[in-house]
């Protein structure tokens, strides 16, 4: 039962990134191949990078969340390094974004 | 982004430059207005003003340590209050942030980069080198000098980078995000990203600042 539901879920993927050539290939609307690839890799970009910044903060928020519920005396100075350190971490996903704002705007594909 | 209607308007002049003039002003108007009636026993603007000077001043003195504080807190305290203020002029309808412009971060990440290398010389001379040079300094460790120096070379080319490009992306990131939620979603929700903006304001000018008091502290310290 699992291993089906896992095959069918592997075909619909399959199929999801497969079909984009097909359609491409009819012209659709003013894309070519080279803007499809680029906003397809623009978006995968900027997904890994949310991935891995949320994966980065939560680990940090959980350890400031501990630091805190053992000694609440010191929860003033355990949020200021929270938030420099969140704020660090931020930073590498905004050079993911300004990357692909850049890809999406030399395909004139953003506004 | 779009050429919206901004208040101030000079031809010629575009229009982050115009109001980063305009942040100089406010800047230089309230240090005369403290400064012409200081009294001992500070009230209204100049308490205000005391206030964040002397948390400035706190954190340069609690970094880089008491001989060199006086020297550096100028350039720092300018940064802080001019990004600060820079950072929220985005957030008034009418008006642009200037920090949302990579000339503008670049115009103050540039100054710390040189700051950290003319007083690093000026404090150690020549032994400045050894803080490329890495923990090991005596002749039999020479390929690992040689790689550490290549590696804290890049390193230090890569600050007015990073400090540049995180400021600018954060306060780019903003007026995007608000711009797309004004299509989507025109009706509350970009009250939200505009308190979201005050936080990151704030955030990202104490993180340009922190991060500048700790690189010069870095090359000026007298450890190793």
């Amino acid at each position: 039962m699992k291993k089906r539901v896992v095959l069918v879920l592997l075909a619909l993927a399959l199929v999801t990134l497969i079909a984009p050539y097909a359609f491409a290939e009819e012209g659709a609307g003013a894309a070519s191949a080279a803007t499809t690839m680029a906003v397809f890799g623009a978006a995968i970009g900027i997904g890994l990078a949310a991935l891995g910044t949320g994966i980065g903060q939560g680990l940090g928020l959980s350890k400031a969340c501990e630091g805190t519920a053992r000694n609440p005396g010191a929860s003033g100075k355990i949020m200021t390094i929270l938030i420099i350190g969140l704020a660090m971490i931020e930073s590498l996903c905004i050079y993911a974004l300004l990357v692909s704002l850049g890809i999406l705007i030399s395909q004139k594909s953003f506004f | 982004m779009e050429e919206g209607g901004y208040l101030i308007n000079i031809p010629g002049v575009p229009h982050f430059v115009a109001y980063s003039w305009l942040a100089m002003v406010i800047l230089i108007v309230l240090s005369l207005m403290v400064r012409k009636s200081l009294k001992l026993v500070p009230k209204g603007v100049q308490n205000f003003v005391e206030t964040m000077v002397e948390a400035l001043y706190n954190l340069c003195e609690e970094v880089i340590g008491h001989h060199w504080a006086r020297a550096h807190f100028p350039l720092i305290g300018t940064l802080g209050l001019y990004i600060l203020l820079c950072n929220y002029m985005g957030l008034i309808p009418g008006f642009d942030s200037p920090t949302a412009n990579i000339n503008t971060t670049a115009s103050c990440a540039v100054p710390v980069f040189f700051a950290t290398h003319y007083y690093g010389i000026k404090v150690h001379g020549t032994k400045y080198i050894n803080h490329f040079l890495g923990p090991i300094r005596k002749i039999y460790a020479l390929p690992l000098m040689l790689i550490m120096f290549f590696v804290e070379v890049i390193g230090h080319l890569a600050r007015p980078v990073t400090l540049s490009v995180r400021l600018f992306g954060n306060m780019m990131s903003k007026h995007i995000l608000l711009s797309v939620l004004a299509v989507l979603a025109p009706i509350g929700i970009p009250v939200l990203v505009l308190g979201l903006g005050v936080l990151v304001g704030l955030v990202q000018a104490f993180v340009f600042v922190l991060l500048s008091v700790m690189y010069l502290a870095g090359a000026v310290e007298e450890a190793h």
